[in-house]
C-alpha cells in the first residue's frame, strides 16, 4: 500500500499517454460488450424461436419414444391425453398444454405430388405456441374439427397450389394401411428455415388422427410463462408421473434443440477467440505505453531506489499503476460499451443477413448482460495489472547510479 | 573517542567501455568519523561521483573493502542495501532529483513511509524539518512550482528527515547561482551541527570547498592530500 499514492499520481501524469491507454481499453471493452451482447441476443432469439415455433419448453412422450419411437411412431403413442392435461394444468408455471401427432407422407394437388412432414395440432392452442412462425398468407387453422391445411411457403410454391385448393394427403395409418384425406389450403407459414418451409404442413389434430386411424397423440407439448422455470417444472411433472405410475418420459427444450446447442457451442468458441485477441491487444498496448513512460522516468526511478526503495517496491508501484489503469479504464470501458449497445439498440439493431438454412435475415439487438460486463471489467483489470509486469521488470533492472544522473 | 562511520580500504573502481578499461578510483582508502563535515574536491572526471556512490551503497567497487556504519556492506543483498540507505543515509543530488508527482510534503514524507512509520509521527517530523529549511509554507507545492534553491532545500529536508547517520551531497550547488549555493551550504552546515550527522559533499568549486572542515582532493581517481580548513 506504500506505493498506492505514487502509482495513482503516475497514472495521471502524462494525460496524452493515459488517454491512449484508456482508449485501447475502451475499444477492447466496447468490442467485448457489444459482441457479448450480440451473442446473448442471438442465443435468446434462437432459444425462444426454437421453443415457440417447434419445441415448447417441455415435451412428454410415451416411455421409450426417444430411443425407439422414431422408427415406429405408431407403437409409442399416448392414449390418455385429456387426463394428463388436466393434471398438468394444476401447475401455475404452465401457460399452455397441447398435443401433436406427426406423420410423414405425400401431398398432392392432383397434378403434382411431393413428400411432406405433417403435424396434427390443436389449432387454438398452436396459435399461441407458434408465435415465432409467421403467417405469410391466408389464415391460421381455425378449429379442430375442420378439414383445413396450412403449408410452408416453399412447399406451396413447389406444389403450384392456390389458396382455397383442396390438397390430398397420403399416409400409412398405424396398421400399415394407406389412407388419404382431402384438406382445404387456407394459409402458408414461414419458420425462418427454408428447408423446413419446403416440407411442413399443419392440419387439425382430429384430421391427423383420422388419417392415422387412432385416438392417441404422439407427444404433449408444454409452454411455460418463463423459460427459466423449465428445470423446476420438470421436477414437478416427474413427481406427477411417479405418483400416478404413468408410462411417460420427459424431454426439455435444450435436450431436443440440437441446432440451438451447436450454435451456442460455435458462438462461444468464436467469442473465446475474440476475447483472447482483445486481451492480447490491450495487454501489449498498455505494456507499450508503460515502457515508454519508463524512459521518461529513469531519473526518478533511480532516485526512488537510491533513497531506499527496494526492487519489490518498484514492482509494486508498477503493478498498482497497471491496476489503476485497469480499474479506471474499465469503468470508462463499461460506460462506453453500454452506451454503444444502447445506441445500436435505439437505432434498430444490426442487420444480420439470413444465416445458412434460414429464409430471412433479422435485426440483432445487443443485450447488455451483467455477466458480460463483470467478465470484461475483471479481465480488463487483470490484463492491465499483468501488463505492468514487464515494464516493471525493466525498471528494476536500471543501474541506479546511471539512472540518478540521467537527464 | 568518536565513532568511525566510513571505512574504505584499497578501493579500486574500473569501468569497462568496450575494450578499454577506465579506472575511476585507484587504491582509495578513507576513514571518516561521525559528525564530520567533509568535502571531496577535484576536477570533473576525477572520481568524486564514483566515490560518493560507493560510500552511499549505490555502487560496488571492483576491488577493496567497504565498511559503512560498521557494516560490511560488500556482501549485502540489494534489498538489505536499500534498507540501509533508507535508514542511515541521506542523499542530496546535483539536480535535486525530487519526485515530480509528489508535493514538497510528500517528497519529504516518502522516506518515512518507506520506513513504515505511523502517519501522525511522520507528519510531525516532516513539518519540523520543513520549518527548519524554511519551506513550511510551500509544503503543498509541486517541485516544478519551486525555484532551484527551494528544491535543493526540499532535497535536504528529505535527506535529513529520517535522522540519518550520513548525508552525501554530490555537487549540491553546481546547479545553483552563487548566492543560493552559499545559502544551501550554510543550511547544510547548520544541519550538520544541529543533527550531529556526518556530511560529505563533493565540489570542484574552491569557494564551496572552504566550508568543509576537512577536504579530500581527488585527482584521476586517487586521493592526493588531506587538507584542513585554514
Ligand atoms: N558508468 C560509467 N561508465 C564508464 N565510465 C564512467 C562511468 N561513470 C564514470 N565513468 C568515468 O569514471 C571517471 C570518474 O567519473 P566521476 O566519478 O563521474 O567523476 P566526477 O564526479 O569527479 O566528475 C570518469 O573518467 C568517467 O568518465
Ligand atoms: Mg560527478
Amino acid at each position: 500500500m506504500k506505493f498506492f499514492k505514487l502509482a495513482l499520481r503516475n497514472v495521471f501524469r502524462n494525460k496524452r499517454r493515459t488517454s491512449i491507454t484508456f482508449l485501447s481499453i475502451i475499444a477492447g471493452m466496447i468490442a467485448l460488450i457489444v459482441f457479448g451482447g450480440f451473442v446473448e441476443y442471438s442465443f435468446w432469439g434462437l432459444r425462444e424461436s426454437t421453443i415457440h415455433s417447434q419445441l415448447g419448453h417441455i415435451q412428454i412422450f410415451k416411455k421409450g419414444y426417444s430411443e425407439k419411437g422414431r422408427s415406429n411412431p405408431g407403437e409409442y403413442l399416448i392414449k390418455d391425453f385429456r387426463s394428463i392435461e388436466k393434471k398438468l394444468y394444476r401447475l401455475p408455471e404452465i401457460e399452455l398444454v397441447t398435443a401433436r401427432l406427426s406423420f410423414s407422407g405425400l401431398i398432392s394437388t392432383g397434378e403434382k405430388t411431393l413428400t411432406c412432414k405433417g403435424f396434427g395440432v390443436i389449432p387454438e392452442r398452436e396459435k399461441k405456441l407458434a408465435s415465432f412462425e409467421t403467417l405469410k398468407e391466408g389464415s391460421h387453422l381455425s378449429a379442430e374439427n375442420k378439414d383445413e391445411i396450412l403449408v410452408g411457403v416453399e412447399l406451396k410454391k413447389s406444389l403450384g397450389a392456390n389458396m382455397g385448393d383442396y390438397l390430398t394427403i397420403l399416409t400409412t395409418n398405424s396398421f400399415g394401411m394407406i389412407n388419404a384425406g382431402d384438406l382445404k389450403l387456407i394459409g402458408t407459414g414461414q419458420s425462418g428455415s427454408a428447408e423446413y418451409d419446403a416440407v411442413f404442413v399443419k392440419i387439425p389434430l382430429n384430421a391427423a388422427q383420422t388419417l392415422l386411424d387412432t385416438q392417441s397423440i404422439e407427444k404433449v407439448v408444454i409452454l411455460l410463462s418463463k423459460t427459466e422455470d423449465t428445470e423446476k417444472v420438470v421436477k414437478k411433472i416427474q413427481q406427477i408421473i411417479d405418483d400416478n405410475n404413468l408410462d411417460l418420459e420427459i424431454r426439455t427444450w435444450d435436450q431436443l434443440a440440437t441446432y440451438y446447442n451447436s450454435v451456442v457451442r460455435l458462438y462461444n468458441g468464436i467469442f473465446n477467440v475474440i476475447k483472447v485477441i482483445i486481451a492480447i491487444i490491450v495487454f501489449f498496448s498498455i505494456a507499450n505505453t508503460m515502457i515508454m513512460s519508463i524512459f521518461e522516468r529513469v531519473k526518478e526511478i533511480g532516485t526512488l531506489r537510491a533513497i531506499g526503495t527496494k526492487k519489490s517496491g518498484i514492482m509494486q508501484m508498477f503493478l498498482w499503476e497497471g491496476f489503476f489503469v485497469g480499474v479506471l479504464g474499465g469503468i470508462l470501458g463499461i460506460i462506453a460499451g453500454v452506451l454503444v449497445a444502447l445506441i445500436i439498440n435505439i437505432s434498430g439493431g444490426i442487420y444480420i443477413p439470413p444465416p445458412p438454412g434460414m429464409g430471412v435475415g433479422y435485426q440483432s439487438l445487443i443485450f447488455v448482460v451483467p455477466e458480460v460486463l463483470i467478465y470484461s471489467y475483471l479481465s480488463t483489470v487483470i490484463v492491465s495489472t499483468l501488463s505492468s509486469i514487464y515494464p516493471a521488470a525493466k525498471a528494476i533492472r536500471l543501474y541506479i547510479v546511471e539512472a540518478i544522473a540521467h537527464t | 573517542m568518536t565513532k568511525q562511520i566510513i571505512n574504505l580500504k584499497n578501493i579500486d573502481k574500473e569501468y569497462k567501455l568496450g575494450q578499454t578499461k577506465i579506472t575511476a578510483l585507484k587504491d582509495v582508502s578513507l576513514d571518516i568519523q561521525a559528525g564530520e563535515f567533509i568535502s571531496v574536491c577535484g576536477p570533473s572526471g576525477s572520481g568524486k561521483t564514483t566515490l560518493l556512490n560507493i560510500i552511499g551503497c549505490l555502487d560496488t567497487p571492483t576491488k577493496g573493502n567497504v565498511k559503512i556504519i560498521e557494516k560490511d556492506v560488500i556482501n549485502y543483498s540489494d534489498a538489505k542495501l536499500s534498507e540501509l540507505r533508507n535508514k542511515y543515509i541521506g542523499f542530496i543530488f546535483q539536480s535535486f532529483n525530487l519526485i515530480p508527482v509528489l508535493s514538497t510534503f510528500e517528497n519529504v514524507d516518502y522516506p518515512l513511509v518507506l520506513l513504515g512509520m505511523k502517519k501522525k509521527q511522520r507528519q510531525e517530523k516532516v513539518h519540523a524539518i520543513l520549518s527548519e529549511v524554511g519551506l513550511y509554507d510551500h509544503k503543498k507545492h509541486r517541485p516544478d512550482e519551486l525555484s532551484g534553491g527551494q528544491r535543493q532545500r526540499v532535497a535536504i529536508a528529505r535527506a535529513l528527515v529520517t535522522n540519518p547517520k550520513l548525508v552525501l551531497a554530490d555537487e549540491p550547488t553546481a546547479n545553483l547561482d552563487h548566492k543560493t549555493g552559499v545559502a544551501i551550504l550554510d543550511l547544510m552546515q547548520k544541519m550538520n551541527e544541529e543533527h550531529n550527522c556526518t556530511f560529505i559533499f563533493s565540489t570542484h568549486d574552491p569557494e564551496v570547498m572552504k566550508y568543509a572542515k576537512k577536504i579530500y582532493h581527488l585527482r584521476d581517481g586517487e586521493i592526493q592530500k588531506q587538507g584542513k580548513r585554514s
